[in-house]
């Protein structure tokens, strides 16, 4: 990703963040959570019970999941405002949407909101990796991606 | 020689800008000997045992105080993170059945500052007896809270007292030696902190709650004790009454301000005892120095009105908060709470409209290692359904000898000490959730409060399954204050 791209989206998220309400910091990350926008869902919402938890990303969510000992929802944004992308964990075993698709390339985490993300089609991904010019990427199968986040570190 | 070596070692660290003995320092802290001071005869003591599993914690906080001590105080702070550190720990996974004299597990610490433990023991003995009122069944809360007043000038009759006015905390921290601590011993520090937390978490636990209702709060808070808050080494500053028992505080400010002095003084005497460079003049000079600033006797005829900021005698508190001195950054009752960030005090936790200040008086939720006070049962249960863990919330009914204790599963799933506890909740404007979102202890008491608030008429009461199963999302009246953590140089954390 060009390095002024990537400082756009950042600037993006960090202009929402000091404008919209309620905002917190990620259970996982501690970093502050990012806000939907009119252009964009960014809100990360795990549901456990009656708990309904923000994390600032799907991989903070992956990170963290071994805390909670049920069944999980978790709401992640797609590339479509109002439409999450929504995977399940049950009895321990996760599921999600046929065709979704993840993103993970975020180098720091600062930029995992914008870079760890879910998409409900290979399409929206390729769009979505277009449009903000990312460079070295690939398009995670829902197991792939959890493989990828919870392996330990090198 | 020794001296000599000690002004040499001291060099870079700056002993001339060591505070001076002040003039007035009270004739007893140079008195050799001890002078052992018990317990208020009183029917109470030792009801903190009903809660058995809080009072074993407490009592090992004692041998975790102690053992540190002797460390210290015996040349031996080179083991403190590591033997010491795990003598102390076995200890907490094992804490004692019975209070254990702290006297025996730290001769040399106390037979070189034996004016020092006079103190301790004394604010000790506070903060146990306080539990131990609050605590005791055989009492109405009117009782408690009269005997919570003659037990703080039974406090203050002795010379060991400790002011119960606020302090500003930056000014207290903020000598040569100060934070040295918790820098160099991390872990050991943890402890301290942990143990402070404890030690001031409870007062919600117990104040105004029935005692049957009081044990099964301290199955949250031990777990999160045990397991978190002992260990935690990210913490920016020691904990403080008013952060963590919000309720009590307010209503015994005295009470609140010794507590967080008591604990101020025990962050001065580690600094000072762990700064290497002084001699042992220095550092017994600097350990009564520490003791003067926080005496009862120090700040006698003073009050909240003596207002000289960020000095010695400076008494001022945030308007709404009058149990806790002003902290680093604070700004009018905006104050930065580890793991929070910067709340204002005056307003609810959840939706930031300000706190009511008739009846009800709204809520408290316990989750994540903090306390928030509420406006209503709504932003009670969506802030602790945003928490992940289990929670506590303390709440309001129509019935001011009532409160409502829920205390939460993982899942959120609530467990009331009510057993017909009824919920009315008409989602509205937050300016006004304080009427349309409360908790009643029966259908019958419920009813009575629709028929004298036609607004609501008609509106279903909710029983707790119902009620915890909504979730109202984002106040749009949140209001994030969005300044840098004071406590970290350059900026947020």
């Amino acid at each position: 990703m060009k390095f002024h791209n990537l400082f756009v989206v950042a600037l993006c998220f960090f202009t929402a963040s000091i404008t919209s309400a309620h905002e917190g910091d990620c259970p996982y990350c501690k970093l502050k959570l990012v806000q939907n926008t009119p252009e964009q869902d960014n809100e990360v919402v795990l549901r456990f019970g009656n708990k309904k938890i923000e994390y600032r990303c799907i991989f903070c969510v992956f990170k963290d999941q071994k805390r909670y000992k049920g069944d999980l929802v978790v709401y992640a944004p797609s590339e479509k405002v109002g439409e999450p992308v929504i995977l399940k964990r049950t009895d321990g075993k996760w599921t999600a949407p046929e065709g979704a698709v993840f993103l993970n390339s975020f180098k720091k985490h600062v930029d995992c909101a914008a870079l760890s993300r879910a998409f409900s089609s290979s399409a929206a991904y390729e769009a979505y990796v277009k449009k903000n010019d990312l460079k070295e990427t690939k398009a995670f199968t829902l197991l792939e991606f959890i493989d990828f986040v919870v392996k330990p570190a090198k | 020689m020794i001296a000599l070596l000690g002004l040499v070692l001291s060099a870079g660290f700056g002993q001339d800008r060591l505070p001076p003995v002040p003039p007035d320092l009270p004739s007893w802290i140079r008195a050799k000997g001890m002078d052992e001071l018990y317990y208020k005869s009183a029917p109470y003591n030792w009801s903190i045992n009903r809660i058995p599993k809080f009072a074993r914690d407490m009592y090992a906080t004692g041998v975790g105080h102690s053992m540190a001590y002797e460390a210290l105080a015996s040349g031996r702070e080179a083991e403190l993170e590591t033997t010491t550190f795990e003598r102390i720990n076995r200890i907490l996974k094992n804490p004692p059945r019975l209070p254990v004299d702290e006297m025996a597990l730290s001769p040399t610490f106390v037979r070189k500052y034996g004016y020092l433990e006079k103190v301790f023991d004394w604010a000790h003995t506070l903060h146990f007896q306080t539990i131990d009122v609050l605590a005791y069944p055989g009492w109405s809360d009117s009782r408690k809270e009269q005997e919570l007043e003659e037990l703080w000038s039974f406090y203050q009759s002795e010379p060991y007292a400790l002011t119960g006015l606020p302090m500003n905390m930056e000014y207290l921290d903020s000598f040569p030696y100060s934070k040295g601590f918790r820098q160099k011993y991390p872990k050991v520090n943890g402890l301290f902190w942990g143990y402070h937390w404890l030690q001031t978490v409870n007062y919600d636990m117990l104040y105004r709650v029935p005692t049957a209702d009081q044990a099964a709060q301290y199955e949250v808070i031990g777990e999160r004790y045990r397991e978190v808050e002992l260990y935690d080494e990210t913490r920016d500053f020691m904990p403080m009454t008013a952060e963590l028992s919000p309720r009590f505080a307010k209503r015994f400010p005295q009470l609140a301000n010794a507590f967080d002095n008591l604990h101020m003084l025990h962050d001065n005497v580690n600094d000072i005892l762990s700064q290497p460079g002084l001699t042992d003049l220095q550092r017994e000079q600097q350990i009564q120095i520490a003791i003067y600033r926080v005496l009862d006797s120090t700040h006698r005829g003073e009050s909240e009105d003596t207002l000289r900021p960020n000095s010695l005698h400076d008494h001022r508190h945030p308007p709404s908060m009058p149990g806790m001195g002003m902290m680093v950054g604070s700004d009018e009752d905006e104050m930065y709470m580890s793991g929070m960030g910067w709340m204002n005090m005056s307003e609810c936790g959840h939706c930031s409209v300000p706190m009511p200040e008739e009846e009800p008086w709204g809520a408290t939720v316990t989750a994540d290692g903090w306390t928030m006070s509420v406006r209503c049962l709504m932003c009670a249960r969506d802030m602790a359904s945003e928490t992940p863990g289990r929670a506590i919330i303390r709440a309001a009914t129509e019935d001011p000898k009532k409160l409502l204790i829920l205390v939460s599963d993982e899942e959120g799933n609530w467990k009331p000490n009510l057993p017909n506890v009824v919920f009315l909740e008409k989602f509205g404007e937050h300016p006004d959730c304080s009427g349309w979102s409360r908790a009643f202890t029966n259908d019958s008491a419920l009813k009575q409060y629709l028929v004298a608030n036609p607004e609501y008429a008609g509106m279903p009461g909710l029983n707790l399954s119902a009620w915890s199963k909504l979730n109202q999302g984002k106040p749009d009246t949140y209001r994030r204050i969005d300044r840098p953590n004071p406590y970290k140089r350059g900026g947020n954390k």
